[in-house]
């Protein structure tokens, strides 16, 4: 188990800066999830962390040790890939076995030790199978018994579950979480789900534009966003964004107030508005209202709110739950 | 099937068969036929049926001559498509993986080896100089200069269809560079490898003009060559030259049965991308 | 990227060492003894003699006339008829697949046993060719013993050979057409022949270059076929350079051989890179 500190990483490719000064330290044990929008350098950032790509500059720290220039196989990590990358020529048995293989481990050291993964996984019946012959969830099962099995002090997932449909992704996401609790190892974890990173990590770290918007636990971003951009990224559906006069109001430049924390009334309310569309969910709804003075408004309600669109309503915001920037 | 279809195909038929059927049919009846009634070099039914007497004949002529000519030939194929399938394999990755300023000017070094004719006096000048002349390793290493090109084009299209992230697992794994060649890719270019092998044994134990140049004298008489050197001494015996075809024949027609598929698909997926 | 480290470039040294010193070395070489006077027992620089040689002798001339006749008809003759034959085996016609083996087959046989073979069967006599053509009433002309034919004939045997190998590669060109063309053609009242002038020439148009190419450059370069029917007779009258190139090599003049080689390499160079570019310039427009 280690922590994982980044000092400074900076990465440019070919003239174009990915990464603009990283700074970051993920403590020992931690289940941290890099969050952000496609380009924003999250998976540059992983390969950095595990070797396989170079940062122009900046340190890497690994369990204290400097492995900023060390090849992928001194640096304790292991790497889920979004693709799986399992080998198509391999059985599972020797996908997972394959790095204890390289490392020349004795033959029964590497027996048990994948038999201990399988075990783990539930995948002792799928040992002798080729990947072609195995469902999607089942490959990631493998993908993940190939990083445990050599016992790495870093776990890095690259988008491990974005390749699965979405109720597979739902249980792959409380699988995981119970592998995190079990093995009680140092997890970095890439994706451009939001609800990903709120349901797994004990911290996420938002990228933009090739740098940290800002860290913290799923429910300090969610309450306390310090930026319009993670303010906008966490929470579904988005949070309500205005400029303008709603601004100057509250002496800010930005106004913010998440669709759960509006109440609806058909006779009053702060914003009188009318109702152009619906989202019905079942449990909930969401309600698009156009507000003369603001613009687009979008309110989560309880699913059994009866409304019509066109009519007229009004919109409350919850005392004390506006975000000002 | 519509009945004009069947009806053209029937006419197709019986022209294909008369253009490319009919000269192959010529070849087996002669090479069984007398010496005699060879020289008539027509397409009658052989009123002798001497098929081994012509047989024993052609492989006995100039001291077995034919059997060392298959050795040899056997030896040059195996030797040059097996140097060749590993070189050619691990350009192919290289250049396909590591995309650098390099790049076009090897690229213009493999077209060169499609479209240039070698330049024969000089190479031979050079085999002469590295003491690789009238030799059949220096055969062997000339085959696979010559097919470098083609083989290298085929493994790196097939390649780039190989994700990248199998590669880096493999570094994760903590795999060397060879390593994740030789363990992992190597084993997946299975399909490539026979076309690439298929191929180039076609075209090796078919070459005649490499032999001609760089390997003459008996000793290192190809199957191609057997054929040259015999038209000569078996202008009397049409019987013999053209049983020494078919045998000639017999190779290829064999890897023709069986893989015929992927004997075509290499030569026409090679070729369609340009 | 860690390129540098996870592809080493010593992967393509085995490889590339073997053409280095086997193909690239002696073409290289080759421009410094075209200028020579090269043969058995000395090596001395003569300058541009052995090319002013090729510009005089008529039958050196002839060479370089006929490989150029060789290439580009039996290029020309490989794509048409290739092209043809695509299109009628991918028709649906009765027994369709095996036609295209059986047009195949000769790409995969000996070209030197194929040339003995058609030497015999183009005798002006007995030959097959000229009894056959005598059922039709037809007096055949004497293919290899003519000088002014002898050429042609050979050619006619390489396309009979090579026609195959283009009709494969118009397969797998016509089949990557999609089909709603020709539907959404019909449907715009195109005849076949519209269709076949409007759709499918231009969009096999990959499958031609190839076609073209490959072709080109190998009937520029052709020796086995011509050596096992002619060896370049009657006379010079069907030698081509690469005939020229070994007869010279035979006599001992090596300098004179390998400028015809320098000339060989000029030609495939002038006609192929200027065609492929305009091929490839087209593709960009359409």
């Amino acid at each position: 188990m280690a922590t994982v500190r980044l000092k400074n990483i900076h990465k440019e490719f070919n003239g174009v800066k990915i990464l603009k000064g990283i700074d970051l330290d993920v403590n020992d044990g931690e289940f941290c999830v890099f969050v952000g929008p496609s380009g924003c350098g999250k998976s540059t950032l992983l390969r950095i962390i595990s070797g396989l790509e170079d940062a122009t500059s900046g340190t890497i720290e690994i369990g204290g040790k400097d492995v900023t220039k060390s090849d992928p196989i001194d640096r304790g990590i292991a790497m889920v890939f979004q693709s799986y990358a399992l080998y198509p020529h391999l059985t599972v048995r020797d996908n997972i076995g394959f790095g204890l293989s390289l490392a020349k481990r004795p033959k029964n050291e590497i027996r048990e030790r994948v038999d201990a993964a399988a075990k783990m996984l539930q995948l002792e019946s799928l040992l002798d199978r080729k990947p072609k012959d195995l469902s999607g969830g089942q490959r990631q099962r493998v993908a993940i018994g190939r990083a445990i099995v050599r016992e790495p002090e870093v776990f890095l997932f690259d988008e491990p579950l974005s390749n699965l449909d979405a109720a597979l992704r739902s249980k792959m996401r409380i699988e995981l979480t119970e592998l995190h609790a079990t093995l009680n190892a140092t997890m970095i974890y890439v994706t451009h789900d939001q609800i990903e990173a709120m349901t797994m990590a004990d911290k996420i770290v938002v990228l933009n534009a090739g740098h940290i918007e800002q860290v913290g636990t799923p429910m300090e971003l969610y309450h306390h966003p310090q930026t319009p951009f993670v303010a906008g990224f966490i929470g579904s559906p988005k949070m309500n964004l205005f400029e303008g006069a709603i601004a100057k109001e509250h002496n800010a430049d930005l106004y913010g107030i998440r669709p759960e924390h509006l109440t609806l009334s058909p006779k009053e309310g702060k914003w009188k508005g009318v109702v152009k569309h619906i989202e019905q969910l079942g449990a909930d709804a969401i309600v698009h209202i156009h507000v003369e003075s603001l613009g687009m408004l979008v309110v989560r309600v309880d699913g059994d709110f009866s409304i019509t669109a066109g009519s007229t309503i009004y919109a409350t915001p919850q005392e004390g739950k506006e975000h000002l920037f | 099937m519509k009945r004009q279809q069947i009806i053209n195909g029937v006419i197709a038929l019986v022209i294909g068969v008369l253009i490319f059927v009919t000269p192959f049919i010529f070849i087996g009846l002669t090479a069984v036929k007398s010496a005699a009634e060879a020289s008539q070099l027509g397409l009658s039914w052989p009123s002798e049926w001497l098929f081994w007497d012509n047989l024993v004949a052609v492989i006995q002529a100039r001291n077995y001559m034919l059997l060392l000519a298959y050795f040899n030939s056997t030896v040059i194929t195996v030797g040059a498509i097996s140097l060749l399938v590993i070189s050619a394999a691990m350009i192919g990755y290289v250049i396909q993986r590591r995309p650098s300023k390099w790049n076009g000017f090897i690229y213009a070094l493999i077209l060169a080896g499609l479209m240039i004719p070698p330049a024969v006096v000089p190479t031979i000048w050079l085999l002469k100089e590295l003491h690789l002349f009238k030799t059949l390793h220096g055969m062997i290493l000339i085959q696979v200069a010559y097919g470098l090109s083609f083989s290298v084009l085929l493994f790196r299209s097939f390649i780039a269809s190989i994700p990248r992230d199998l590669d880096e697992a493999a570094i994760i794994d903590g795999a060397k560079p060879w390593q994740v060649f030789f363990k992992v890719i190597l084993p997946l270019l299975k399909p490539v490898t026979v076309t690439v092998i298929l191929v180039q044994s076609v075209t090796i134990f078919n070459d005649f003009t490499n032999p001609l140049y760089y390997l003459p004298g008996k000793d290192n008489v190809t199957v191609q060559l057997t054929l040259y050197n015999f038209q000569s001494q078996f202008s009397s015996q049409m019987n013999l030259l053209f049983m020494n075809i078919l045998l000639v024949t017999i190779p290829p027609l064999i890897m023709f049965i069986f893989f015929n598929k992927q004997i075509v698909k290499g030569m026409t997926a090679g070729a369609v991308k340009g | 990227m860690k390129s540098s480290r996870s592809y080493p470039y010593w992967f393509i040294l085995p490889g590339g060492l073997v053409y280095l010193v086997l193909f690239l070395v002696p073409t290289v070489a080759a421009f410094w003894f075209s200028l020579t006077h090269w043969d058995l027992f000395e090596t001395r620089f003569i300058g541009l003699d052995n090319y002013y040689q090729f510009l005089r002798e008529p039958f050196l001339i002839t060479g370089v006339v006929n490989t150029v006749i060789f290439g580009v008809l039996t290029s020309i003759a490989k794509s048409v008829l290739g092209l043809l034959l695509a299109v009628l085996l991918t028709s649906g016609l009765l027994g369709q697949s095996f036609l295209r083996t059986l047009i195949f087959f000769p790409v995969l046989v000996s070209t030197i046993g194929v040339g003995i073979a058609f030497a015999e069967i183009m005798h002006p006599a007995r030959g097959m060719l000229n009894i056959g053509l005598s059922y039709f009433g037809i007096q055949g002309p004497a293919w290899l013993i003519d000088p002014n034919l002898a050429l042609f004939s050979v050619a006619l045997v390489d396309i009979w050979k090579g026609v195959g190998l283009a009709t494969l590669i118009y397969i797998a060109g016509l089949a990557t057409i999609s089909s709603d063309y020709y539907e959404a053609a019909r449907i715009d009242g195109a005849t076949k022949l519209q269709m076949f002038f409007r759709i499918t020439v231009p969009l096999v148009r990959p499958a031609t270059v190839t076609v073209v190419t490959l072709s080109l450059i190998g009937g520029l370069r052709s020796f086995d076929i011509i050596w096992a029917m002619t060896k370049g007779g009657p006379g010079f009258s069907s030698d081509v350079l690469a005939s020229v190139i070994y007869k010279q090599y035979q006599a001992g003049f090596y300098g004179l051989s390998t400028a015809g080689n320098i000339i060989l390499f000029a030609l495939v160079a002038f006609i192929v890179i200027p065609l492929t570019y305009w091929f490839n310039r087209r593709e960009v427009d359409l």
